[in-house]
């Protein structure tokens, strides 16, 4: 069995079915892969502090794993950020782990709670320690989950870390976060994105780099890097993942785990699927990206808030329908942009104005009352 | 317990709507479907008074919802539109032959003039012929290719200033979804616009944009509209069977993310660097190209020339293949010409010729062979969808409708059987997976 690479015979790896490798080309190829997404878009600067974000699964060990060998180099490639580690804890079996993994490495870990959402500031938390919440946090925070649909909760979840990422690297004196996703997540999140709407969100949300927040810039250097090269990463060097991860609910009651379905099943048949899916994210661009002028953010995932412009739009079509669905029968015809107004308060609320066409979808769908305030009143 | 109509017109309603959830009578639906429809027309501003429009016509549910609505909103809004109807005939036995007896249906229905434009008029082959030559396997492309160049023959020859299409909300959001996984970005960058068209080209309109396809099943069932719905004999769209399926799988769950699947087409903007093919016009034919050549050209004469595989896959290798051709043809020419300067008279050309006059006569043969197999169909015969949407979405207790309920007990039986064949096929559809 010979090597694609380097024509040695030890060749132990197969990649797509069909490309062998030795075990040095192999991972030299993951971490070139690493490396040259973070150098091809010279974004980070000298000694930058890093907000490295861990989950403990699979994607994050071998990110932490990259990191401490690209950290550990002796020469000229030796990358010079100033990593600091994050955990947000959903649970306490996972964040032992995550502890553990890093002590290995002699990393300090940051762990606060998830459901440190609900209240508008955060402290840092004590390094290597399980976070101290008060239980009224947690209720709080539990109850606004039980309120949404799995559809919901799951796009919900993504901003709430998304928005706790943000705020303890402002905390942490950090000008960028590092998260874990490979292309297999990416083309699954791709999908999901244009499912629930947001579609005009797509650079920010699969691209490499989100720039939605003013000072904090999000990067996903592992973007390049498959599952299935993950999993065959953390074989051949023997990394330790956490294998308790929490059973996945129901297969078919949310968008995300269909669409997460189809992804792989359909790439099992057609390898190269997630590649086409993710060289189609990266021609999708924002809008207006040159335009300098300030427009609104939407208050949960902070995409520029901005009317449409087509003459009508699905929005527009699905306000109609509902007025002529409500609306008592006169063959007269209907003023629809004065009733407009009215019907959006209740099917899009705070459309345009404070949230994004997805999140005033969820948010008419969530138990209002179940939001944390400071939300929807803080800004403007 | 019956459920009040939630328009407050005192009827009980009949069934949910898949859009907002909200229940509704059948009056009330009616109304609601056509003045959604008449808004988006307004308001995307689709048609000029005085414009002559071509609404094309399959025979499916679609188009007669279209070609239906089109003509009552004409009337009601005075839009002053000159309707008429197009049907492309592919020449698939069994098929196009049988729902073309449902547009001259229409025709006589609704009074609107009908056209109908045949690939064997147009091209010179049939769908039937094509499929003789390139098996089952990509067939789809040549008739998909043809049709879209045979509606603007048809519009033009019609003289009209649009092409209204039966496009549905889920047809939209299929393709958005297809696109994406195909990796087609300027398709994908197109395919959520309501008109499409470039310039001096007859623009194509889609009324239905934002209509379910659940409502117009449900329309056409309680208007008690003819329509043909037997799905095609030659292989389905494979590729596209999986995005149908995810969209059927996530409908279930959300019934709104087709509407929000659209948003999410109408607000993608494209990169900038990113390069689309421009459109133009084909040097051979003058009908839109993204290539010099259009597909519908190159496909034709590979077929003519003995080479169906010539348009499909990619389009580099058509001319090193027909470069080929051509480099066989010639050294056949000059082995003729060699024989006849050895002073062998004609025969020997007149016998090439010969041969290959026959080879199309026989063709032509076979395809008139193929068209007198007529076969009786019984158009209400395969009409799973329109049972499985009233199954889901019309409400029980439907007691101001006594009536009808003997029509319904039948329907009932019907849909058992039907049940049936709705699960093989979706089995069908999932092994490809």
């Amino acid at each position: 069995m010979k090597c694609k690479k380097c024509n040695s015979s030890s060749a132990l790896i197969i990649l797509r079915k069909k490309d062998l490798y030795c075990r040095e080309c192999f991972l030299a190829n993951v971490t070139h892969k690493f490396r040259s997404s973070i150098g091809k878009n010279k974004i980070l600067g000298k000694a930058d502090n890093v907000l490295i974000c861990l989950s403990g699964k699979e994607g994050s060990t071998v990110l932490l794993d990259l990191i401490n060998n690209a950290l550990s180099l002796d020469n000229h490639k030796k990358l010079r950020i100033t990593p600091i580690f994050l955990h947000l804890c959903e649970n306490y079996e996972t964040i032992k782990n995550v502890i553990e993994q890093c002590q290995k490495y002699n990393y300090d870990l940051y762990s606060p709670h998830i459901s440190e959402y609900v209240q508008s500031k955060s402290h840092i938390p004590i390094v290597n320690s399980l976070p101290i919440v008060n239980n009224e946090l947690i209720e709080e925070y539990n109850n606004m989950q039980n309120s949404m649909l799995p559809t919901v909760k799951d796009d919900f979840i993504t901003n709430i870390k998304r928005t706790l990422y943000i705020r303890y690297a402002k905390l942490l004196n950090c000008k960028y976060i590092f998260t874990g996703e490979t292309t297999t997540t990416l083309a699954t999140k791709l999908l999901v994105n244009l499912a629930i709407g947001r579609g005009s969100q797509v650079q920010s949300d699969v691209g490499f780099l989100d720039s939605r927040d003013m000072e904090i810039k999000i990067i996903r250097p592992m973007k390049d890097i498959s599952e299935e090269e993950l999993k065959l990463y953390i074989n051949s060097k023997n990394l330790k993942v956490n294998d308790k991860q929490t059973s996945k609910e129901n297969e078919h009651t949310s968008l995300q785990t269909v669409i997460s379905t189809f992804v792989s099943s359909l790439q099992e048949n057609f390898p190269s699927t997630i590649s086409t899916i993710c060289k189609t994210a990266d021609k999708i661009g924002l809008q207006d990206e040159c335009d300098n002028e300030r427009h609104n953010m939407c208050v949960i995932c902070q995409s520029i808030l901005k009317p449409d412009e087509k003459a009508i739009s699905a929005l527009d079509a699905t306000s109609i329908s509902k007025i002529v669905s409500l609306r008592k029968h006169t063959d007269s015809a209907i003023d629809v942009d004065m009733e407009k107004n009215v019907i959006n308060s209740t099917i899009f609320p705070y459309i345009h104005n404070r949230l994004c066409y997805a999140c005033s979808r969820n948010y008419a769908e969530i138990k209002q009352s179940k939001i944390p305030s400071y939300i929807i009143e803080t800004q403007k | 317990m019956p459920v009040p109509c939630k328009r407050g017109c005192g009827n009980n309603a009949v069934l949910k709507r898949p859009k907002t959830g909200d229940a509704i009578c059948k009056e009330c639906f009616f109304w609601a479907f056509e003045t959604e429809i008449h808004y988006t027309i307004t308001k995307g501003k689709l048609f000029n008074k005085g414009d002559s429009v071509a609404v094309a016509a399959s025979g499916g549910k679609d188009s007669t919802v279209l070609a239906h609505t089109l003509k009552t909103l004409n009337e009601r809004y005075n839009y002053g539109l000159n309707l008429m109807l197009l049907s492309i005939d592919e020449g698939i036995t069994g098929y196009r032959d049988d729902s073309l007896e449902t547009v001259k249906q229409n025709r006589d229905d609704y009074e609107m003039p009908l056209k109908i434009l045949s690939y064997k008029d147009l091209y010179g082959w049939t769908m039937d012929e094509i499929v003789a030559q390139i098996g089952r396997k990509n067939n789809c492309t040549f008739c998909g290719v043809f049709r879209r160049q045979a509606l603007d023959r048809g519009a033009a020859m019609l003289n009209v200033k649009c092409i209204a299409t039966g496009h549905n909300a889920d047809d939209i959001a299929e393709t958005v979804l297809m696109n994406v996984l195909r990796g087609d970005i300027a398709r994908l960058k197109r395919c959520t616009a309501i008109t499409t068209g470039s310039e001096g080209t007859i623009p194509r309109v889609k009324p239905l944009k934002y209509t379910y396809e659940k409502e117009i099943v449900m329309y056409a069932h309680y208007k008690k509209l003819v329509y043909f719905s037997t799905e095609c004999v030659f292989a389905p769209n494979a590729y596209r069977g999986h995005a149908r399926a995810l969209l059927k799988d996530m409908e279930k769950i959300r019934p709104s993310c087709i509407m929000d699947i659209i948003y999410s087409g109408e607000t993608m903007s494209i990169k900038e660097e990113v390069s689309l093919p421009t459109q133009r016009l084909c040097i051979r034919c003058n009908f839109v190209s993204s290539q010099e050549v259009c597909k519908a050209c190159v496909l034709l004469e590979g077929l003519n020339k003995g080479l169906p595989k010539l348009g499909i896959g990619k389009s580099s290798k058509v001319k090193k293949l027909l470069d080929e051709y051509n480099t066989r043809q010639n050294n056949l020419e000059t082995a003729v010409k060699d024989l006849e300067d050895c002073n062998i008279t004609d025969k020997k050309t007149s016998k090439t010729c010969k041969n290959i006059s026959n080879g199309f006569k026989q063709k032509e043969c076979n395809a008139t062979n193929c068209c007198t197999n007529k076969t009786e169909r019984n158009v209400e015969k395969n009409n799973e969808k329109l049972q499985t949407v009233l199954d889901k979405y019309s409400l029980e207790n439907n007691s101001q409708v006594k009536l009808d309920e003997e029509d319904s007990d039948d329907s009932e039986i019907k849909h058992q059987d039907e049940d049936d064949t709705c699960s093989s096929s979706c089995g069908r559809l999932g092994v490809g997976f």
